[in-house]
């Protein structure tokens, strides 16, 4: 049966082929087969073309690395990471008047992105956490830890539970082994690793929740998921909870359960690239900077800290012990 | 005749799809116990209130101003790189080519395969440890993937073609590569463009989802928001996504119109919008690389193939442990149940909303047209949204499981789907509705007997083209207890496994040929 329109449908004979919808086939050259002078074309775009590449020269990509000359800075998306990317301008003009270097600040959307990017030496100085500092430490050889806040010498995970559960704070951590339970980011040190070992030395087996632990990837994430009561059980940073209980953002459903024991977390990490292009003395000028930020200071405020302090890579040891034994660590 | 052997074959396509459905329905726990989650209406509420309230701040509109042109040229450059690879490509798989030399084409297929098989993200993250922070990491990551889907489709572009060209200049003793410059490729040059404008169209969802893996553009803003759950913030991305969506699928359909219905004019004119829109194109592409200071030596110099070596060093050989291949059996199976289940819903959204999505003749009502409307719209934002959002959505009211992650890549599906669907309401012929109408049927009536028995089969191919798609996007919404290969792989990729990495890698490629093997036989028994 002729069906005029049908033909130009690309119906299922040709569907095979291309999912939208391709030309029925026309015999022989005809009108409105889309014919280009070809040679001409194709000469004159490859012409254009090397020259548009040819004349990026200087142009700097509005997403590649850092001139040379500058000090690239990134962190990983832990907290507020839309605010840090927003606001960078004020890190990267603060450190830039502070050290006399151009700084330009990366913002990054994935953990381990993060780390291979300070294995590249795309990123120079990176806000890591204890386990991704860890693993960019161990994949770029030469890089040190420059400086901490003052909360990191002893930071804590929080075990937060839906009210619905009945289960009153206190510090037996066996009694969440029969729960729906997420993690936050899966190399997230506070979201992950430290709560992991912890539930494990208190004898539950930490991938071992009922249909196996989320992972929500990211603090806010396990709040909101918790707050549903989808997961009746999550564990987060400490600031992050205590900045969205001051600002009345949690679901009332959502209550503490149990707080981790004290451990090293976050720092900053210089990679050896930076250190070998813009001098010998850089990790002490950004370690001077850093600890000399007077209390109150705007770049203080952005990362939570009341004041840097210095850290080594000793403080990571044990961090880096558990991620081994985790499987983080490979 | 071989009627009743195809009608047979058809019966046992289907009577397989219902035993899929079910096992996958089976394994997501639907059959048993319950998996809604009432509580988590209020998390919903805030998702939605969002998209009323977007944040229009003047910083915000900035920031998203200049992270769409990162989209746009990631997607332009993407794309073109697609076609060029494609084109490239096509001559050596084309089964033209090889003539009776089955081998060689099997073995050409087999290696177009394995760049298809990985997800663009998963490319993404692969190709940020090589190349660090550089445009060609976006432009790579959507070029390559779709150059080899692009070349497989040429190719079939190409064998299907009139061969007499090509057989007259075979005859007349020209090599088999000029035979198919000069004999097929003009054949098949409508074809290619309008698939070539396709690609384009996906291109702009590819690069939101390299922005996700911290590539820019607006991928990468809406990320950053959606990391601390700024649902206004993340709608204002959506929209400007949406927005740009819609400015590709309106053009790339233009395109694919004048392709498919030149106007009459003149023997050997060309048709002026088509060199438009290349020519528009082209430039577009020169902008882009121009924009993001595209360097080619970047590819080939020290530091990259330096870092290069390193991962391949690291990743070899492939882990082969025993714990590792039954936990990627096991998940494997997730990701098929999760895959299988994402495609009915998108199968079933699409014929329900088809009709009323496709473009009403002249002279309906005002009711209908805005219901149309608002139907597209609403597919448009289905799929504008990326599916790890839609994932953190559903388990707000689903308990966690492999039910929420496949809903969430079937309400994604369903908006790619549903649109080509409705497409294919528009080119069908008007006179058996019109005849239902005349009868005075109600509009069930007309969608049951007019629209569904015409759209129910261009649909299903679509569907099963896009079951690869969605097999390979399984990756992006495992980790809240949906399950499946991409939870082994981002674990593997967290710890820096290397090794795991590439057996995972492998096992998905595999996973994707066997899909698109069987994908490829029912559309041929369907034909």
């Amino acid at each position: 049966m002729p069906r005029p329109r049908a033909a130009r449908s690309g119906g299922p004979e040709h569907a095979r082929t291309a999912i939208g919808r391709p030309a029925p086939r026309r015999p022989g050259p005809g009108p409105g087969r889309p014919t280009f002078g070809r040679r001409g074309f194709l000469t004159g775009s490859a012409l254009a073309m090397a020259a548009a590449l040819a004349g990026c020269g200087d142009r700097r990509s509005p997403v590649g690395p850092a001139p040379s000359g500058a000090l690239s800075v990134g962190a990983i998306p832990d907290q507020d990471p839309e605010v840090l990317a927003r606001l960078y301008g004020t890190v990267a003009d603060a450190m830039s008047a502070a050290l006399d270097l151009e700084v330009v600040y990366r913002p990054v959307t994935d953990y381990a992105a993060a780390v291979s990017l300070f294995r590249t030496g795309d990123l120079d100085l990176v806000w890591f956490g204890g386990l991704t500092g860890v693993q960019a430490r161990l994949q770029t050889p030469g890089a040190v830890p420059v400086a901490q806040r003052d909360v990191d010498a002893a930071f804590h995970s929080v075990f937060v539970v839906d009210a619905a559960t009945g289960l009153a704070p206190a510090d037996d951590l066996r009694a969440l082994a029969p729960l729906r339970f997420t993690y936050g980011s899966e190399t997230s040190t506070s979201g992950r690793l430290m709560p992991a070992w912890f539930l494990r030395r208190a004898g539950v087996d930490p991938q071992g929740f009922p249909g196996g632990p989320g992972f929500s990837g990211s603090h806010d994430a396990t709040l909101a998921l918790v707050g549903s009561g989808s997961y009746q059980a999550g564990v987060l940073n400490e600031q992050v909870w205590a900045a969205r209980t001051a600002d009345g953002s949690v679901a009332p459903s959502v209550v503490e359960y149990a707080r981790t024991p004290a451990y090293h977390d976050y720092h900053w990490l210089l990679g050896p690239a930076a250190v070998d292009r813009l001098g010998a003395d850089l990790p002490d000028r950004v370690r001077s900077w850093l600890l000399g930020l007077p209390p109150g200071d705007e770049v203080l405020e952005l990362f939570g800290a009341g004041s840097f302090l210095p850290t080594d890579a000793s403080a990571y040891d044990q961090i880096e012990a558990i991620g081994r034994e985790l499987g983080l660590i490979t | 005749m071989l009627r009743p052997a195809r009608d047979r074959a058809r019966l046992l396509c289907g009577l397989g799809a219902g035993a899929l459905l079910l096992w996958s329905l089976a394994g997501s726990g639907v059959l048993g116990g319950p998996v809604l989650n009432p509580a988590g209406v209020g998390q919903l509420t805030r998702f939605a209130a969002g998209a009323l309230h977007p944040d229009l701040s003047g910083e915000l509109l900035g920031v998203l101003a200049r992270a769409t042109l990162v989209t746009v040229a990631y997607a332009v450059l993407g794309a073109g790189l697609a076609v060029a690879l494609g084109a490239l490509g096509a001559v050596a798989a084309a089964r033209t080519t090889w003539g009776r030399r089955r081998a060689g084409w099997v073995a050409v297929r087999g290696a177009l395969a394995v760049p298809r098989g990985l997800h663009e993200a998963v490319w993404g993250l692969l190709l940020v440890g090589v190349l660090g922070l550089d445009p060609w990491v976006g432009v790579l990551a959507i070029g390559v993937p779709y150059g080899a889907v692009t070349a497989r489709v040429f190719a079939d572009l190409l064998d299907e073609a009139p061969h007499g060209g090509y057989e007259a200049l075979r005859a007349a003793g020209a090599g088999a590569g000029v035979a198919v410059l000069y004999g097929l490729v003009p054949e098949a040059s409508g074809g290619m463009l309008s698939y070539a404008f396709y690609r384009l169209e996906c291109a702009v969802r590819s690069a939101v989802v390299l922005g996700l893996i911290g590539a820019g553009g607006l991928g990468q803003e809406l990320a950053l928001s959606f990391t601390s759950l700024r649902w206004e913030q993340v709608w204002s991305a959506v929209y400007a996504l949406a927005a740009l969506c819609l400015l590709a699928d309106v053009a790339g359909r233009a395109v694919r119109r004048r392709v498919a219905a030149p106007p009459p004019r003149a023997t050997g004119r060309r048709d002026p919008v088509l060199t438009g829109a290349v020519l528009a194109t082209a430039a577009l592409a020169l902008w882009s690389a121009w924009f993001l200071a595209l360097r080619p030596a970047t590819l080939v110099d020290g530091r990259t193939l330096d870092q290069l070596g390193t991962l391949l060093r690291a990743a070899w050989p492939p882990a082969g442990d025993g714990p590792l291949l039954s936990e990627i059996a096991v998940r494997a199976v997730e990701t098929v149940q999760m895959s299988v289940l994402a495609i009915a819903v998108a199968v079933a959204g699409s014929l329900v909303l088809a009709g009323v999505a496709a473009r009403a003749p002249r002279g309906t009502g005002a009711v209908r047209w805005a219901a149309g409307a608002a139907v597209r719209a609403g597919l448009l934002l289905l799929r504008a949204v990326p599916a790890p959002v839609w994932a953190l959505v559903f388990v707000f009211v689903l308990l966690p499981g492999p039910l929420p992650g496949a809903l969430a890549l079937g309400v994604h599906t369903l908006g790619v789907l549903g649109r080509l669907s409705a497409e294919a309401v528009e080119e069908l012929d008007p006179r058996p509705v019109a005849a239902l109408t005349a009868l005075g049927a109600a509009p069930l009536g007309r969608w049951l007997y007019g629209v569904l028995p015409g759209v129910a089969r261009p649909a299903t191919a679509f569907a099963l083209y896009r079951w690869e798609v969605a097999l390979r996007d399984t990756v992006l919404v495992g980790l809240l207890g949906a399950g499946g290969l991409g939870v082994l792989l981002s674990a593997r990729l967290a710890a820096f496994d290397w090794p795991a990495v590439a057996t995972v890698l492998a096992a998905t490629v595999l996973l994707t040929l066997a899909v698109d093997l069987v994908g490829a036989r029912v559309r041929a028994v369907l034909r």
